[in-house]
């Protein structure tokens, strides 16, 4: 019985596979992490609404404050959708022939909600406050983007734990005025100086806790 | 070294690339569908949050509005001077005792009064916001108004029949609106409303001064 021999060539592999175990673990490592990130899977979830609404003509090109619109943001923790009133406030009599609005003149006639989707969803066992934030100088734009340049609104954000704690270690540059946090376009970077930005600290008494109960309960 | 394994090692070489490229095209593109959830954990509980979906009930609605006729505790509304701006029989002239006039309310009233009311009045309220100038816009266009826009020049607050009102009467109008303009009674709780009220008095004030009613030590700056 003749003893099996790997052939000559099978040398060239040695060094080859010395390479491959040394970088598949590695590779795997960077694909797991960087395609299962929350930056890969969530961010840019871009749901079609069921009205075309324009967040870039009306937050953006008419300057309407967020707050005309979700008017529960400084005191619910939900920043509430409007109710259907809300946008016939104007719309009664602005473009109230309009296909586009449709959906929205039929809800105001029926009484049943517009089934926008919902774009911002954090886990059921996570309860963020809007207001805690809003009235502590953390502006909308520091999640949400700039919602006043979109057409549809996309997830801007991952809203993920990691990227909560990144502000929650160090809240510091994600600070502005009260007076500018529905003003997207204000960037308290440029606009402010780290000692400034410091002195809001103080000022809001901001002391961001990373005990699990804090967002957990 | 046999063709086929060489081939193979150059494939699998090429096809490493693929998900990394794959992912990188995800993270630059938006996508009409949920997210992937990879670990579900509970992430999707059986409750319900604000604003979310019930089946059960025929709006779908899981929030449910009170009952009709029901009264919460504290919410009688037996105070009409608060509630109405109506004080023993007509339109108050004062604010309510429970919103008493400091500068924090008229500061309170002037950034509430930027979100709600100048996209129609301006910001000095003389009823030239960006949504007038735009409403005009689209009924004087020239093959006939936009989408069958209606329009009425939003109200100046400068107008003589205006500053004459109570202010309980301007706090009727913001809480229920007049001829076009909508009530924002359900959009402005009733404190901020009277901050409102005030700050239009303010504006009244402001923009209809004359020179001897500055303080004589900010007359140089005018």
């Amino acid at each position: 019985m003749s003893r099996f021999l790997f052939p000559r060539w099978t040398n060239a592999l040695l060094p080859l596979l010395l390479v491959a175990g040394a970088t598949l673990p590695l590779y795997v490592v960077f694909v797991v992490a960087y395609g299962f990130s929350p930056k890969t899977l969530d961010v840019g979830y871009m749901p079609s609404q069921p009205v075309p609404y324009s967040h870039a003509l009306h937050a953006g090109i008419l300057g309407m404050d967020c707050r005309y619109c979700h008017n529960t943001v400084e005191s619910a923790a939900f920043a509430a959708v409007p109710p259907t009133q809300t946008c016939m406030n104007c719309h009664t009599q602005i473009h109230r022939d309009s296909p586009k609005l449709v959906p929205v003149r039929q809800s105001y006639e029926t009484g049943l909600s517009i089934p926008w989707a919902k774009v911002h969803k954090l886990p059921d066992y996570s309860y963020f406050d809007h207001s805690a934030h809003v009235n502590r100088g953390v502006g909308c734009v520091e999640c949400h983007g700039r919602v006043d340049q979109m057409e549809v609104v996309w997830k801007d954000q991952p809203l993920s734990m990691g990227w909560c704690l990144d502000c929650h270690r160090d809240p510091t540059d994600r600070l502005r005025p009260v007076s500018q946090i529905t003003n997207l376009a204000w960037d308290q970077k440029t606009q402010m100086t780290r000692e400034e930005r410091e002195s809001l600290v103080k000022l809001y008494h901001i002391n961001p806790s990373e005990n699990c109960s804090t967002c957990h309960r | 070294m046999p063709r086929l394994i060489v081939y193979a090692i150059l494939i699998s070489g090429l096809l490493a690339l693929l998900p990394p490229a794959i992912i990188a095209r995800v993270r630059a593109t938006p996508d009409p569908n949920p997210p992937v959830h990879i670990f579900h954990d509970m992430d999707f509980q059986t409750k319900y949050l604000p604003q979310s979906e019930n089946a059960q009930y025929a709006d779908g609605r899981a929030q449910r509005p009170p009952v009709l006729g029901a009264v919460a505790r504290g919410e009688t509304y037996a105070d009409t001077h608060y509630y109405d701006g109506v004080s023993g029989g007509q339109w108050a002239s004062a604010m309510p005792t429970q919103v008493p006039l400091t500068m924090e309310l008229l500061q309170r009233g002037e950034a509430r009064f930027n979100i709600y009311c100048t996209p129609c009045h301006g910001y000095d309220g003389a009823g030239n916001g960006i949504v007038n100038q735009r409403a005009i816009a689209l009924v004087s266009n020239a093959a006939g108004p936009v989408n069958g826009t209606v329009w009425v020049q939003a109200k100046s607050v400068h107008d003589e029949t205006v500053i004459v009102q109570p202010i309980g009467q301007i706090f009727n109008t913001i809480t229920h609106g007049v001829r076009n303009m909508a009530g924002y009674g359900s959009q402005i709780p009733v404190e901020d409303r009277w901050a409102i009220a005030a700050y239009v008095r303010v504006l009244q004030r402001s923009q209809n001064a004359t020179p001897d009613q500055v303080p004589a030590d900010r007359r140089a700056g005018l």
